[in-house]
């Protein structure tokens, strides 16, 4: 299984969570666990761009083949980046053992074509 | 004029600044070549998120975090895959690569076999950790540890 998943981590603002699985499960991704978190700022900097910072943040974690990585980056970042509301923040993160996946979604890692 | 006299100034300080801590971050920058650490992240119920802990913690992990969350899996995905609730559990565990393959069949028995313990796990590996203390703790090296006369 090595080499075949990602983790993407999403933080957005509390509340955006769904949106961010929403995005993410249109392409193909399973389902993720989401988690509540606090964020910091440095409230210098919110000053000078002009934007604040909500600290209550939620936590998108989504395990994804390969295959569609860039493909749920990137509806996550039209549906709940930066420049909407969610304020989210996606970065993946390379995986390098992977257990407990459902043999379904082990299948539509090993072929992505049939996803489509 | 003034601008960019004050750019060529502060070019000078950076280059000063970094000739002399250079060298010492050189110095004690160390490449873990063999048994690097990483951090496992399982994802179970929360019933069981203590169970798992210290079955982790049996594999030499001296630091484990566990958050709270919830899946996002749809009714109808949860009711295929045998679960019940959303509410889950998030361990985070630091763990030496060579204890990796162990764990991962470990639990993978375990997700398999016990009721309601069902779950996802995976590993990511470190690039980095500041200080030798803080990387014999996580990777439960005793032997740098100095003895309290």
């Amino acid at each position: 299984m090595d080499g075949k998943y990602e983790a993407i981590f999403c933080i957005v603002n509390a509340g955006y969570s769904e949106l961010v699985m929403d995005a993410a499960k249109e392409v193909g991704a399973r389902g993720g666990t989401v988690i509540h978190a606090r964020g910091t700022a440095n409230k210098e900097a919110e000053q000078y761009f002009k934007i604040t910072i909500q600290p209550e943040k939620d936590i998108v974690m989504i395990l994804v083949p390969l295959s569609i990585k860039d493909a749920v980056l990137h509806a996550i970042y039209k549906s709940a980046g930066l420049k909407t509301e969610g304020q989210g923040i996606a970065f993946s993160l390379h995986v390098d053992d992977v257990v407990g996946l459902s043999p379904l979604s082990l299948s539509n890692a090993e072929n992505p074509e049939q996803n489509k | 004029m003034s601008e960019i006299k004050a750019a060529r100034l502060r070019r000078k300080k950076v280059e000063a600044a970094t000739e002399t801590s250079a060298p010492e971050l050189v110095a004690g920058r160390n490449t873990v070549k063999s048994n690097r650490l990483k951090l496992l992240i399982t994802v179970v119920g929360r019933s069981k998120a203590e169970y798992y802990a210290d079955l982790i913690q049996s594999l030499d992990v001296n630091m484990q975090v566990t958050a709270f969350g919830h899946g996002t899996a749809d009714a109808k995905m949860l009711v295929l895959l045998g679960l019940d609730n959303s509410e889950k559990a998030v361990i985070f565990s630091i763990i030496q690569e060579n204890k990796v393959p162990e764990a991962v069949s470990m639990l993978e028995e375990k997700f398999k076999t016990i009721k309601d313990g069902k779950g996802v796990a995976f590993t990511v590996p470190l690039s980095s950790v500041i200080g030798t203390l803080i990387f014999s703790f996580l990777s439960n090296t005793r032997i740098t540890v100095k003895e309290d006369k």
